[in-house]
């Protein structure tokens, strides 16, 4: 079976202010697939994430999820149901015990009374328990979610992501605050629990070899446009280090200019 | 890459903190001239013998010397004494909880990142109309001070407790809505729109995000102004609201200063436990 | 798990006591129609109705505009002396001037002790001594605010000089400056924001103390207040109130506004 269109972006700008965040930018990703961003900071990757997210509204184009535009999801709920975030970091509610950020992945389904009591008595256990035996942290359910580590934190957005079970996956570099063997595994996991899902996954990264390890297709993004939009195969060494050195030179001739 | 616009030049910033600075020796220098001139207070007429003699008496009177039965000897007036602590005791938690209460429910639209929708990541057109009125109200009731409001408020009701708990707990109310506003406003919005990523809805972002985050914050401050308040019941009492400082007033209009030694005695005990228990409290929120 | 699973209710248990304790309190009343005055409500419509007209007679207006300068004054002059008094103890408190650990020691529990005295007792109950020991002085409602205020400034001082951050002091020490020094160049300076918006914030209570100073028979706006209240004319109450509020919200804006350009 054909996978079908999930995420289709038509000609999307995005300006803050002077600054033109996102010139016209066209994609289109299936179903499944798992994609990675890539590009110097300042590129674009965040805001197109939070687009993506419904966070922000593009000034113009069409976005559409699942061939419906997206302003015409209407509630949270419905919306949770097709995309899920992961942020570097500060995502999670950190006086919270672990157990109830894990649960917030279910409150989309909760009406407010079962919302207020399972603050007290947490309603659904088993389903955090599980997610949390995924990510290898079933003995920290009870912990107080500031108390852990950087990589355990993520891992506990993870476990988030798991109940919640959107299509689509966003990540926004998920992992650039931790070490690199933490990274690493963390993104193992999150790669994997997407494929064993089936769900859509669309990452930013900082580190361009764990894109090209873990994600089938790279998008570059340089100066809001993209840049290059390949399988991963076909990535070639020359354009990586085009995309990320035009941008330093560029900056160099700016400088230049100011001092002369 | 465009450059942001250029930023203020110093100069401008500093002129207004120079212009305090000199409207605080003017209104200092203007004060105590009219203090002095207008009101023709004289500082030496204080430490004059007269005054002298009358303070020594009076310190001689507080502490019972020539006096047959001082009433802090006496068993009946200590019972009398701890049971009027007892009772501001009680005043006081009565002050505190109304004010906690009123607070609770009228804080979230005070926040400023509430009122305009930067919190819940939602607009409404009368989040600033609200935020308004209800900070408009904060201002008030605190810029009145307690004993103020006691004065009215004993025209309405009966002496009791219930009056003076009632003034205090509106003069606090402003006050505590004030600095639990601004806990509010200082939350890193970061987590609660992770919650909202997940599908929450405002109040269940609420009750997740906003409220474990800033209850800690919020339960200092209540202990905190709770020990201000056990401070102020006995001033609010000298109005006839009732406890120690009613009793107080009545001691002071017979001059029965050895009864008035008794309940300072108490009412600096009442101080100093309730530091201790707020302080311990306060230990176990954090 | 189990300590974790009680860590868990902690939280909860202790909001659980402390609303306990609230409801608890609410029985000592007897709730009923006895609590109020025989002509309560009636005063209580007039003084909602009366806040929506106050008295602005010109009489009236001068008379609160006189109060308000006299309330402003002595709050000034007591908090110029509270400050002074704060400067000197809470050094003394913080034990930054004194040589060697014991005297440090003595020096904090000290002087820490004699500002807890001073802010322990209302300012109006020190007024109402004064006012007892030297008569119907302006200076008995001045020193009273000296003296409590002089007391909590003290002790923050003292928090806040001892909350500086070490290294930068470390720096200053190394380069051979005497405890004297350090305090001048060191501590003040890194405390001075702090200390300044604090001194404000009591700023702006004193002028509510400086206005119920009436109450042992000074003047000012809470002298007015009275004075109206027994007549019961409730516009002429509020508008001595509106003169209040006007007086406390202008100190908290300047507060605000002074905040805001120090942290630039």
């Amino acid at each position: 079976m054909e996978p079908k269109e999930i995420l289709t972006l038509k000609e999307i700008t995005k300006s803050y202010g002077e600054m033109r965040a996102l010139s016209p930018l066209s994609l289109r990703i299936k179903q499944g697939e798992s994609v990675a961003l890539i590009g110097p900071s300042g590129a674009g990757k965040t805001t197109l994430l939070n687009i993506f997210a419904s966070v922000i509204q593009a000034d113009a184009g069409e976005f559409e999820i699942s061939g419906k535009p997206a302003h015409r999801y209407t509630s949270a709920k419905q919306l949770a149901r097709k995309v899920g975030m992961i942020r570097q970091q500060f995502d999670l509610v950190r006086p919270l015990p672990v157990i109830h950020n894990v649960l917030a992945g279910r409150l989309g389904e909760w009406g407010f009374f079962k919302s207020l009591v399972s603050f007290i008595f947490p309603q659904e256990k088993d389903v955090a328990a599980r997610a949390l035996e995924r990510v290898g942290l079933a003995d920290k359910i009870y912990e107080k979610t500031a108390n852990l580590s950087g990589g355990e934190q993520q891992r506990v957005a993870l476990a988030r992501l798991l109940v919640q079970h959107p299509e689509i996956i966003l990540a926004d570099e998920p992992v650039s605050s931790l070490d690199p063997a933490r990274a690493e595994d963390v993104l193992a996991m999150l790669v994997n629990l997407a494929n064993e899902e089936n769900q859509t996954l669309v990452a930013s990264l900082h580190s361009v070899e764990l894109a090209k390890k873990y994600f089938t297709r790279l998008i570059a993004l340089r100066e809001g446009t993209v840049y290059f939009d390949l399988p991963v195969e076909e990535v070639t060494d020359e354009s990586l280090s085009e995309l990320y050195d035009l941008v330093e030179m560029k900056d160099n001739d700016a400088k230049a200019a100011v001092f002369s | 890459m465009t450059q942001n616009h250029t930023k203020r030049p110093p100069i401008r910033q500093f002129g207004f903190v120079k212009f305090s600075f000199f409207l605080s020796l003017g209104l200092i220098l203007f004060s105590w001239v009219f203090v002095i001139k207008v009101d023709g207070a004289d500082l030496f007429a204080l430490f004059s013998e007269k005054n002298l003699h009358s303070a020594i008496g009076f310190l001689k009177n507080m502490f019972g010397v020539g006096v047959e039965n001082p009433a802090f000897t006496d068993a009946e007036s200590w019972q009398n004494a701890l049971y009027l602590t007892f009772k501001t005791l009680e005043m006081s938690i009565m002050a505190i909880g109304f004010a906690a209460i009123g607070m609770l429910f009228t804080v979230v639209p005070a926040a400023r990142n509430a009122a305009d929708g930067s919190l819940t990541l939602s607009r409404n057109w009368y989040g600033r109309l609200v935020f308004l009125i209800v900070r408009g109200i904060y201002v008030f009731t605190r810029a009145i001070p307690e004993l103020i409001w006691a004065m009215m408020i004993i025209f309405i009701f009966q002496p009791g407790i219930l009056p003076g708990a009632i003034a205090l707990a509106l003069h606090n109310f402003g006050i505590l809505g004030k600095l639990c506003a601004e806990v509010i406003e200082d939350l890193d919005t970061r987590p609660i729109r992770g919650l909202a990523s997940s599908g929450a809805s405002k109040a269940q972002m609420l009750i997740y995000g906003v409220i474990p985050t800033v209850l800690p914050r919020f339960i200092t401050y209540i202990l905190y102004r709770w020990e201000v308040i056990i401070r102020t019941t006995i001033v609010v009492g000298f109005v006839g609201a009732g406890g120690l400082g009613r009793q107080f007033k009545l001691s002071m209009s017979f001059f029965h200063y050895t009864e008035i030694t008794l309940f300072l005695i108490c009412y600096i005990g009442l101080v100093v436990v309730a530091d201790l228990v707020s302080a311990g409290l306060r230990k176990g929120a954090e | 798990m189990m300590r974790k699973l009680l860590y868990f209710h902690k939280k909860n248990v202790l909001t659980l006591f402390l609303v306990l304790v609230f409801i608890l309190s609410l029985f000592s009343v007897n709730w009923g129609p006895e609590l109020l005055h025989a002509g309560g409500l009636n005063a209580l419509q007039e003084m909602v109705a009366a806040l929506f007209h106050p008295d602005l007679s010109p009489y009236i207006l001068q008379l609160a505009l006189i109060a308000s300068v006299r309330t402003l004054a002595y709050a000034v002059t007591g908090m110029s002396i509270a400050v002074l008094i704060a400067l000197i103890f809470g050094v003394l408190a913080s034990g930054l001037l004194s040589s060697g650990r014991w005297n440090r020691l003595l020096s904090m529990s000290g002087f820490r002790g004699l500002l807890g005295f001073m802010r322990a007792i209302h300012e109006l109950v020190w007024a109402w001594l004064f006012v007892v020991a030297f008569g119907l002085t302006p200076y008995a409602a001045i020193f009273a605010i000296a003296i409590h205020y002089g007391g909590i400034l003290g002790r923050i001082f003292a928090d806040m000089l001892n909350d500086v951050p070490p290294e930068p002091i470390q720096a200053l020490k190394a380069s051979g400056a005497s405890r004297f020094q350090l305090l001048l160049y060191g501590y003040f300076p890194a405390a001075a924001a702090d200390i300044l918006s604090y001194v404000m914030y009591r700023f702006e209570c004193a002028i509510r103390s400086s206005a119920i100073m009436s109450f042992v028979g000074l003047g000012g706006l809470g002298y007015q207040i009275h004075l109206s209240l027994t007549d019961l004319k409730y516009d002429q109450v509020w508008t001595f109130l509106l003169f209040l509020i006007a007086l406390v919200v202008l100190v908290d804006l300047w507060s605000q506004f002074l905040r805001k350009r120090m942290v630039a």
